[in-house]
């Protein structure tokens, strides 16, 4: 049995349930004989991977959708093997080289050259060239980006780049000069709604005004969480009538505890508890961007006015610490003693002139 | 290599076949010249006060003699007198004075006697004969230079054994570094059958028990001077007694088991030795090899894939044996100082003869004083003090005497410097209570300690006066040395880093302490760049400094402990916990038959926010979800946490030890004895069975 999201992901371009400007263009575009370069950018769940599959299925038919899933090793210079999943078609091979980490850069290097120096053997494809897509873009290191900007110049006869990321913030420019970039917002209120209830025709039951509503608010735009949760709720009680408590995931409310921890008490005996629940989370496997960003936004809603510009300053600055540093959670204790530190002086109402000025 | 080489059971190094070899020598010349091994140069002796370096005499006897050492351990650099003329004086003195007997043994009595009942236990069955099956493996570990390998020799020589001895060597085509080896030569020995080491390691256990020694009696000079076959495995055969029927393996020289296929194979070849009941006993000598934490950390961090990089008891035994019956480890201690200064003594008296002169009684103390424990290196630095002296030495004058001792303290100290002289507890100590100029002594000081701080605060220069707008920076001058303790760190910057981050906390009043010391904590994991190259070289001091900034002054004492890293549990558990992750994507693809056009979840993504849907999943139970998928989608808040961690021993080496690394209680190496004595061994229940 498949999930939902799986289940029902929009196959062609004409299935999509939104954005159908953006559709049409996509379409149009396939059908051209000059396919660019392209970069996917949008918040998490807009449905940009959606878009892209739908895209490639218009480049080359069906023969796109027989997968295999290999798994490479890559040497590094330094001779350690790095193992990545490589998701591949015989049209398009698609990687996520952000779970290298660090060797981000052979692997591009490795892959694309591979790919880019064999031409298409098949001669009825439609299209002489193959797409590479590329997951997690804006993970990649500084490195891989500029061995990714000289590739794609050099082997545009024989490859097209599609870049899938949450923001072009963190690219290079001159990759983002390079390719076409295509936004994809967040689906709308009204939007979400038409896809649930989509899906609950399909499933052959009836989608209660409520249910779709609080799915929807507690979903944040964020099209796979709130069918997520949606299938996660229809499983527990099948009539989904009544009030809907929909429980948040154990990890936020954990990271929502932490928050109020750090509040609690100023203390370095502190320090020590939050430092034994972050690892706890990190081990956990979420991600410490994320940590980062969650209990930064639950402190803020429950802070004073003044300190909310300064604990979102700080955590942004040891957000971009703990891109470049290796243990993340040097940071993130960084952060969170930060902020008991500004938290305390300014409840004790000690005067801070001079004190942040680093 | 040759092939066989002789040994006598006392261990006297084999004094064996020299390749003429002018073109090596030359490149030990230039290339190592100062670095320890001996040079072919003849130099006056240097006068004290320069730094020291190795010279020996003109005479490539030594040079091949130390090469083939059998305990040729890295840093046993050769050592000669200047003044060496005749023959003896030529070889080191650990070789020369090697103990026979047990009463010239440094060892501690019990020891000698728990290595000798096994040895009995495993040769003759012990009492009633039927512990022989269980006496299969006897493990040897302990610090290096703590006698483990004198010990084994003299009691076989006291019993009667023949030790086999496995070493391992370079195959003859490997071997021949003379440059004659071109591209021909190279294809040549690539076409030729080659057998690996593992295999005639195999071969050379299951011989060693079937085969009886071709060389009985003395062999002959000219076996040692045999033209080199292609075989590799050579064996000490002592020839004590030709008569001798009992023997034993000695393994000292291990395989390259830190490969894992070699690993492997190695493990196998033990348990065979364990469970047969035919093959010689083993004796696995495992020195403890205190590990620089490297980059290996690091890499830890980044990647997948944890690299064991130490040779210790853990790695050498499989640990289906490790505390099994089968396996009796006896754990050697560094050698007390009464008993090193005995034996050194004692060597000294056999010595007298000789025309060196007698060191002192200030350079013995101070030698096994900077030995920490270890003989060898506390016979190398005598016989150095030796040396050393002689060209300027003086009548001992009361006067002269405080200036010679200054002199060779500081001579002596070049020479023993031990890189892991600074216990990293001590290092963690020192930095951590922050001690600075004039800091009132604490309660346990002695009048000694007393003293001594105040001749060391009187050498500290007082800081220049800060000006008013840093008057928030003023802080006393601190009494740590950081470029002595960077100099002496077991660890690397970055093992340091977090050793400090485990700690701080304890030792910080108030929260904006801590705050200064994680700030410099993060600051100094994100300078430098993103490559290893890229790396800020001064990130020990800058965290050392920062950290020693921002703890109070001074730091109140409420008995800290000092614990070593979670964040090498955490990443353990963060890596089961990919693995889980991976076996949810799987299922996730192979429920929707990889129909799904780029429609994966990322990792990420599963850990986020599938979490809900497994659990539901879970609840209607109809579902073949991973179970694994608990790891990451359970996660209670549990409001009190005991994890406080390992704390961190005084005698520990302090690398990076995993959770199931927890040092061994010594207790394991009485266990001979209470097996003995009151038959309370466990085993001996089985035994009653056959």
């Amino acid at each position: 049995m498949s999930l939902w999201v799986d289940k029902y992901r929009p196959k062609t371009l004409d299935d999509l349930h939104y954005h159908e400007g953006l559709s049409t263009r996509l379409k149009s575009l396939a059908d051209s004989p000059d396919f660019p370069h392209m970069l996917f950018y949008g918040p998490s769940g807009a449905g940009k991977k959606t878009r892209i599959g739908c895209t490639l299925r218009a480049l080359f038919g069906q023969g796109v959708e027989k997968l295999k899933i290999d798994q490479r090793v890559f040497l590094t210079p330094s001779k350690r093997k790095l193992d990545l999943n490589v998701v591949s078609s015989n049209y398009h091979t698609e990687i996520t080289p952000s779970e290298v980490g660090n060797y981000d850069r052979v692997v591009i290097q490795e892959i694309l050259k591979e790919i880019a120096q064999t031409q298409q053997v098949d001669m009825n494809a439609k299209q002489r060239f193959k797409v590479v897509v590329l997951n997690d873009a804006d993970s990649l290191s500084r490195d891989a980006q500029a061995a990714l900007r000289r590739t794609m110049e050099k082997y545009m006869t024989n490859i097209r780049i599609i870049l899938c990321a949450n923001s072009t913030s963190k690219l290079i420019a001159p990759i983002k000069s390079r390719c076409l970039l295509v936004r994809v917002a967040a689906p709308t209120f009204q939007e979400m709604k038409t896809v649930l209830e989509h899906v609950a025709k399909k499933e052959k039951f009836d989608l209660p005004e409520t249910a779709s509503h609080s799915i929807i608010e507690d979903s944040n735009g964020n099209m796979r969480k709130a069918l997520l949760v949606f299938e996660a709720l229809k499983m527990q009680s099948t009539d989904l009538s009544g009030p809907l408590t929909i429980a948040k995931p154990d990890w936020e409310t954990y990271c929502y505890k932490v928050a109020d921890m750090i509040l609690q008490e100023q203390t370095p005996q502190r320090v020590m508890d939050v430092r034994a629940k972050l690892y706890e989370l990190l081990s956990h496997c979420i991600p410490p961007t994320v940590v980062l960003k969650t209990i930064a936004d639950r402190i803020v809603q429950n802070v004073d006015e003044a300190l909310k510009a300064d604990i979102m300053h700080w955590a942004a600055i040891y957000e971009v610490r703990m891109r470049n540093g290796n243990k993340k959670i040097f940071h993130l204790e960084a952060w969170v003693v930060k902020v008991m530190s500004l938290y305390k002086h300014f409840f004790y109402d000690i005067d801070m002139t001079g004190f942040d000025d680093c | 290599m040759p092939p066989f080489s002789s040994s006598q059971s006392s261990g006297s190094k084999p004094n064996k076949r020299l390749k003429p070899t002018s073109l090596r020598t030359t490149n030990l010349n230039s290339v190592r010249n100062d670095a320890g091994p001996p040079s072919k140069k003849f130099k006056p002796m240097p006068s004290l006060s320069q730094p020291p370096k190795f010279i020996v005499p003109g005479n490539s006897n030594l040079l091949s003699s130390s090469q083939s050492n059998v305990k040729g351990k890295g840093k046993e650099k050769a050592t000669s007198t200047s003044r060496a003329q005749g023959n003896e004086n030529d070889q080191l003195w650990i070789d020369m004075y090697e103990p026979t007997a047990e009463e010239d043994l440094a060892v501690h009595k019990r020891k000698i006697e728990n290595v000798r009942s096994w040895l009995n236990e495993a040769l003759d069955g012990g009492p009633g004969g039927r512990l022989k099956a269980y006496r299969r493996i006897l493990a040897l570990t302990g610090a290096a230079g703590t006698g483990k390998t004198a010990t084994i020799r003299v009691l076989a020589r006291e019993l009667n054994l023949e030790i086999l001895e496995w070493k391992n060597t370079v195959d003859e085509s490997f071997a021949g570094d003379d440059d004659h080896d071109d591209e021909q030569g190279q294809s040549s020995w690539r076409n030729q059958d080659y057998e690996g080491l593992m295999q005639k390691f195999q071969a050379f256990i299951t011989r060693a028990s079937t085969c009886r020694s071709l060389f009985s009696g003395p062999p002959p000079q000219s076996q040692s001077e045999a033209k080199p076959s292609t075989k590799t495995s050579s064996t000490s055969s002592p020839q004590l007694n030709t008569s001798s029927k009992r023997r034993i393996i000695l393994l000292e020289d291990l395989p390259n088991i830190l490969h894992s296929g070699t690993q492997q194979q190695f493990h196998a070849v033990l348990e065979t030795v364990a469970h047969s009941r035919d093959l010689t006993p083993v004796v696995l000598i495992v020195s403890d090899s205190g590990v620089r934490g490297e980059a290996s950390d690091d890499r830890m961090a980044s990647g997948r894939g944890r690299v064991k990089e130490t040779v210790d008891i853990r790695t050498a035994l499989p640990s289906s044996l490790l505390g099994s019956q089968w396996v009796t480890e006896i754990k050697f201690n560094p050698i007390a100082s009464t008993l090193m200064t005995r034996a050194l003594q004692s060597m000294l008296t056999s010595l007298s003869s000789s025309s060196l002169q007698h060191p002192s009684k200030e350079t013995l103390d101070m030698v096994v004083e900077s030995s920490n424990g270890d003989i060898r290196s506390a016979i190398m630095a005598l016989q150095f003090a030796c040396g050393a002296r002689q060209p300027s030495f003086e009548p001992q004058g009361k006067k002269r005497k405080k200036g010679t001792t200054g002199n060779s303290r500081a001579l002596l100290e070049a020479v023993t410097r031990r890189e892991q002289s600074l216990a990293l507890f001590h290092l963690m100590g020192k930095v951590l209570y922050n001690k600075r100029k004039g800091d009132p002594p604490g309660s346990s000081a002695t009048k000694k300690d007393i003293q001594r701080d105040k001749e060391l605060d009187a050498k500290i220069k007082d800081p220049p006066p800060l000006p008013s707008h840093l008057q928030l920076h003023d802080r006393r001058s601190s009494r740590v040395d950081i470029d002595a303790i960077y100099g002496d760190s077991p660890i690397d910057s970055s093992l340091y880093s977090l050793y400090i981050h485990q700690n701080y906390t304890q030792f910080c009043n108030e929260v904006d302490e801590s705050e200064a010391i994680s700030e410099w904590l993060s600051w100094v994991d994100y300078s430098g760049g993103e490559a290893w190259y890229q790396a800020n070289p001064h990130r020990f001091h800058l965290l050392t400094m920062g950290t020693l900034h921002s703890l109070p002054s001074p730091v109140t004492r409420r008995s800290q402990k000092i614990f070593k890293p979670e964040f090498f549990d955490v990443l353990s558990k963060h890596r089961e916990c990919e693995d889980a992750v991976e076996d949810v994507l799987e299922w996730t693809r192979d429920a929707s038959q990889h129909t799904n056009l780029l429609g994966g979840f990322s990792r990420s993504e599963v850990a986020t926010e599938l979490g809900g849907v497994l659990k539901a999943l879970d609840l209607t139970g109809r579902h073949t979800v991973p179970p694994s998928h608990r790891r990451f989608s359970l996660l209670p808040f549990v409001k009190q946490t005991n994890s406080t961690g390992i704390a961190l021993n005084e005698d520990d080496a302090g690398a990076t030890e995993a959770p199931d690394d927890v040092p061994t209680p010594p207790r394991r190496a009485s266990s001979v004895d209470r097996s003995r004595e009151s038959g309370g061994w466990l085993e001996e229940d089985d035994i009653e069975d056959f």
